[in-house]
């Protein structure tokens, strides 16, 4: 292999000889050292900020009602109130009156802020009843004295959460202030150092590699490495080197891969440039980071095997550099002609829920739509449309029954979490052909329905409110009223209003919450089959809630708690089945417990750290659970034998699954995937029992015999900023927050590009071979 | 006979056998073009063989096949009894191109280790090697500067020193002192000579039909893609002695007997009339006389001169003019290409 590695060599050598390449050097260097001054400081989170706000809303009602509900007199709700600015008391004043009085959040948050400094609306009586969580009970047992401004700053902040609960996101304690030559950035991140290197590792790196390497490097690759082979066909360099005893296949994989050096050395100092800048500055130690240097040489050698091949053809570097040029833009066309077949063919008909009722099967979509299965047709048909477009947010069925489901349509809440205001709870039933029949008002912003027993639950931003099944399809007309159980007019007074600005109870549900308490992100809810008891897990915080047994209108009482170790901003899951309960957490073990007791049961299971747990669903009651991960699988959690052992028993062989249902009656566990597919599966083995293979409508034949193949033959390279923002952070998916206001786990596409990276470079590299192996030059 | 040739063997270094080449057209010309028209050649070890032709008569073409870079379309070609294009075939052969390209990148000894590494040397045996060739060709003092600076002679000697770098036992030179000066040319055709004084088998394609008939033993023309002539210089010469011969003699006047010059000449020289014969004065005394006759045979010469002796001329001097390669050449190449 010595003369190979000769070309190759002797391509570093004329790469270091480059002009350009010292050029590209020294404007590395210079963003190297642009960026080397940022730093960061870590401090303790106080200020609020605009993205602070999980509800807003909720957060005027409070205060509303705190100043005008005698009931609320002295509590710190109203003390917070009472503390606010004249002007802003008296448009809360409006609000309470029942006026639509818009309040910026930015205002809101000026006015905590200023309160923050000055305590005075601080009365510790009218704290005690409020849900104050360990860090604000440790500060509120020491003195004022020992406390700096800043703890004591933080502490005034921790009492403003615990008098507006379900108000605000969950934020670490601490957060990450950077800094530019000691300087202070204008504004702070309200993440902790945790969340700030995944920022940085899943944001900045991504985006710094997808700019710098993927398009302007390579550019400047492609214009300097265009001559090589051009060059190399020269009749007194061609000639001499194929008279030397070497094979033509691999002189030119030789030279390739020699042209390739010019990235690779540029790649190779910005890479481990930025890779310094941020272990030094930030602390931010990324050893994948390398990673970054073989895919953008791996992008670069897409692209140079355009050029390579032109150069081979035509002799030319211009025509080399023309056809990689337009070779580019049908990728780039291509890209687009994918994403919008992506947003408005593919995802609009994705399935996100499923329920069955009967032998019905029910799914939500992506695109805002209800559909149900005809066997007859092999289709599925809408019942709310999907539609890329569509604002309406549809919630994940639930079965009522064998002939009927229960959903919402929450008008505009597709990209708004509180949408047009309240929604209906809808029954369809089979007699009356699936056509929607309104029953109970939900409570505002609801984003989730329940069932357990005979109770609906509903969750939204931050509370639980529950129904019983039989009051909702009495109002939905689908039962006759029970004399005892007529339900309630709604109390359309102004404290009523301000419940439902605040997303609770409506007439229909009650409460679910003890006082004080919300749910907030990242969270999930499990109900007791027979709805006994609900579980649910809120910032880190398992809690077990059991409903009054002589009044379940009343709220629910607290039975059991228990405070997760690990970061409790991270993405969580929970299921519970039989007496145990699943809990997965991204970037933790996963946890079994006793349902009632909250003791481990068993060891943690190990769950790699790239994977995020999106969904898990029970398996009938015998502790066995069914987790659905980030990389688009399905893990099967079960005891080990007898004992009281747990493993991850195996991965189904399913992929790109976007949901799961257990169906208890047929104990079949639903598989949605590939958009509208679904696998019923035996829940014992696992063995596919039946599928649902849907006929496909017109774009959606175009977009299986044209555009996919065309997104396989076209190298996706714009797509390449997927697989290295997985490769940096060493995930496999990224936990966003959706516009409906939900924690969503958006999955990194990783295999098709480098898929179609690697056979386009293999098609183009063979046929280059072969045409310098045989051509006579 | 030099002594190297003295190592000259029989063992045909490259042997080509009805060798047939013919480029296709392209899409758009679909005109073919015969390049090789079944040519036959050999060349022994220890051979400067030289190749001639006009432009376009497939020179190039018959080198490219024999360095493996285009394939025949028939015929047999071998190098060291291996089929051209084969590893083994190229691994003993060193190339020198018409016009080498070296990157600019390059030092004469860097270039030097890049073409030593690509012919499989060790860099034991580069460093060795490269400091010889150096000084073979001259570039001693100069293996560090950039070949940026070369001038077109130094490019050519480097072209040699690679071309050596493995010590080949076959070089094809490809128009080895093309574009040089005169000092330049002498320069590259010493060291070619020194390379024939070694016993290396050369194989010179050039224009310079003078540096051919000076360095090769062996030559072949090619012309219009067929082999119209082959053989030593003197081979290609013998047989087409053109006939004119120039005598410079003395005559008394009685041998001359009163008779007019040029009629005791056509007998004294057995020519059948004095339409081919010239006689002229050379010197004021009436005695010396140079007479140019076609003998179109060294016997007819013989004759004439026992005669000139018996009539009692005395012989001054006596030139036979032959072909020159230069006329052997064109003469051929004429008559190629008449026939086609």
């Amino acid at each position: 292999m010595r003369p190979y590695a000769a070309v190759i060599r002797d391509s570093f050598h004329a790469a270091l000889t480059s002009r350009v390449l010292w050029i590209a050097f020294v404007a590395i260097w210079l963003l190297l050292a642009a960026l080397s001054p940022i730093g960061y400081r870590e401090d303790f989170t106080t200020r609020f900020r605009g993205n602070d706000f999980n509800n807003g809303t909720r957060m005027k009602a409070m205060l509303a009602q705190g100043l005008a509900d005698p009931e609320q007199e002295g509590s710190a709700t109203a003390n917070l109130a009472n503390a606010m600015p004249e002007e802003l008391r008296q448009q809360l004043r409006r609000v309470a009156e029942g006026d639509d009085v818009l309040i910026q959040v930015r205002v809101l948050a000026s006015a905590l802020n200023d309160m923050l400094d000055e305590e005075s609306w601080y009365d510790a009586e009218a704290w005690k009843s409020t849900l104050r969580f360990k860090e604000l009970r440790e500060l509120d047992e020491l003195a004022d004295e020992e406390l700096d401004e800043s703890t004591r700053r933080r502490r005034a902040r921790l009492r403003i959460e615990a008098a507006l609960p379900g108000v605000f996101v969950t934020r670490s304690a601490r957060s990450v202030l950077l800094t530019y030559a000691g300087m202070d950035f204008p504004a702070d991140l309200a993440i902790d150092k945790t969340q700030f290197g995944s920022l940085i590792n899943q944001f900045v790196f991504p985006l710094i590699i997808d700019w710098l390497l993927g398009f302007i490097l390579l550019f400047l690759g492609i214009l300097v490495t265009s001559s090589i082979i051009p060059d190399m066909l020269q009749p007194g360099s061609l000639h001499l080197l194929l008279s030397k005893p070497i094979s033509r296949t691999l002189l030119l994989l030789s030279k390739f891969l020699g042209g390739c050096a010019f990235v690779l050395l540029c790649v190779t100092q910005l890479v481990i440039g930025l890779y310094l800048v941020a272990g030094l500055r930030l602390d931010v130690w990324n050893l994948r980071l390398l990673w970054c240097i073989p895919v953008s040489v791996f992008l670069f050698s897409v692209f140079f095997s355009v050029s390579v091949l032109a150069g081979l053809r035509w002799r030319s570097p211009i025509l080399a550099i023309g056809v990689t040029t337009i070779f580019g833009t049908i990728c780039f066309i291509t890209g687009i002609l994918g994403e919008l077949s992506d947003g408005f063919i593919r995802n609009p008909d994705e399935i996100r829920g499923v329920a069955i009722a009967g032998k019905n099967v029910f799914a939500s979509t992506e695109g805002g739509g209800l559909k149900r299965f005809n066997e007859e047709d092999n289709a599925w048909l809408a019942i709310f449309k999907s539609n890329a477009i569509n604002a309406d947010r549809v919630l994940n069925p639930i079965p009522l029954g064998d002939d009927m489901v229960a959903t919402a349509v929450v008008r505009a809440g597709r990209f708004n979490p509180f949408g047009a205001g309240p929604p209906d709870l809808l029954v369809l039933s089979e007699a009356y052909d699936w056509e929607s029949e309104p029953s109970l008002r939900l409570p505002t912003a609801t984003s989730r329905l329940f069932l357990g027993g005979d109770s609906v639950l509903s969750m939204n931003t931050s509370d639980l409110a529950t129904a019983s099944v039989q009051n909702v399809l009495q109002v939905a007309g689908e039962t006759e009223p029970e004399e005892e159980s007529k339900t309630e007019e709604a109390d359309e007074g102004w404290l009523s209003k301000l419940n439902n600005m605040m997303g609770g109870a409506t007439s229909g549900f009650s409460p679910v919450l003890p006082p004080r308490m919300a749910i907030s992100k990242p969270r999930d809810v499990a109900f007791d089959p027979a709805g006994k008891w609900i579980i649910a897990i809120s910032s880190g915080r398992l809690t077990r809630l059991e409903p009054s047994t002589e009044n379940p209108s009343q709220r629910w009482t607290l039975r059991a708690e228990r405070l997760l170790e690990g970061e409790v901003s991270k993405q969580a899951t929970i299921a519970v089945s039989g007496n145990q309960v699943l809990v997965a957490r991204s970037e933790s073990p996963l946890m079994i417990f006793d349902a009632i007791s909250f003791e481990p049961v068993g060891e943690p299971l190990d769950l790699s750290d790239s994977l995020i747990p999106d969904e898990a669903q029970p398996l009938g009651n015998g502790g066995r659970f069914a987790l659905l991960t980030s990389d688009g699988r399905c893990r099967i959690i079960e005891p080990k034998g007898e004992s009281a052992t747990y493993e991850v028993s195996q991965t189904l062989s399913q992929k790109e699954i976007e949901a799961l249902y257990f169906h208890a009656t047929n104990n079949e566990l639903l598989i949605a995937h590939h958009i509208d597919q679904i696998d019923f599966l035996d829940a014992n083995d696992f063995s596919v029992k039946r599928t649902i293979r849907p006929s496909l409508a017109e774009w959606r034949l175009i977009d299986k015999y044209v555009l996919t193949p065309l997104r396989i033959i076209v190298p996706q390279t714009g797509e390449l900023g997927e697989p290295i923002s997985a490769l940096i952070s060493g995930k496999s998916a990224i936990v966003v927050n959706a516009p409906n206001g939900e924690d969503r786990v958006i999955r990194y596409n990783i295999a098709r590009p480098l898929l179609s990276c690697t056979i386009f470079l293999l098609v183009m590299m063979a046929v280059g071979c072969t045409y310098f192996a045989t051509r006579d030059f | 006979m030099t002594s190297s040739n003295a190592a000259e063997s029989t063992e045909a270094i490259i042997d080509v056998r009805g060798l047939k080449k013919r480029y296709s057209g392209s899409w758009f010309n679909r005109r073919t073009v015969d390049a090789l028209r079944g040519v036959s050649l050999t060349a022994s070890g220890g051979e400067v063989f030289g190749l001639l032709g006009p432009n376009g008569a497939g020179k190039t073409t018959l080198i490219k096949i024999l360095l493996g870079v285009v394939k025949p379309s028939s015929g047999t070609a071998f190098v060291f009894g291996e089929p051209v294009g084969t590893s083994a075939a190229r691994r003993r052969v060193g190339y020198l191109p018409e016009s080498l390209r070296v990157d600019r990148h390059h030092t004469a000894r860097s270039a030097l280790r890049y073409y030593g590494r690509l012919s499989g040397m060790s860099p034991r045996q580069i460093a060795k090697r490269s400091d010889e060739l150096l000084d073979l060709v001259g570039l001693a003092g100069r293996d560090r500067e950039s070949v940026k600076r070369f001038s077109k002679g130094m490019y050519q000697r480097l072209g040699l020193a690679q071309a050596l770098i493995h010590d080949p036992d076959l070089l094809v030179l490809d128009e080895p002192t093309d574009g040089l000066d005169p000092l330049g040319r002498n320069e590259v055709r010493k060291v070619i000579e020194r390379l024939r004084d070694d016993g290396k088998t050369i194989f010179l394609n050039s224009h310079i039909l003078q540096e051919v008939e000076v360095i090769c033993t062996r030559v072949a023309i090619l012309s219009k893609g067929e082999i119209c002539g082959s053989g030593s210089i003197e081979e290609l010469s013998s047989g087409s002695v053109n006939g004119r011969v120039t005598l410079d003699v003395m005559v008394d006047e009685e041998t001359m007997n009163g008779e007019a010059a040029p009629a005791k000449f056509v007998k004294w020289l057995g020519l059948a009339d004095s339409v081919d014969l010239e006689v002229t004065a050379i010197a004021g005394d009436g005695r010396s006389h140079r007479v140019s006759a076609m003998l179109d045979s060294q016997a007819k010469i013989d004759a004439a001169v026992d005669r000139l002796r018996q009539a009692g001329v005395s012989i001054i001097s006596l030139e036979a003019q032959r072909e020159t390669l230069e006329d052997t050449f064109m003469k051929l190449v004429s008559g190629s290409e008449a026939a086609n």
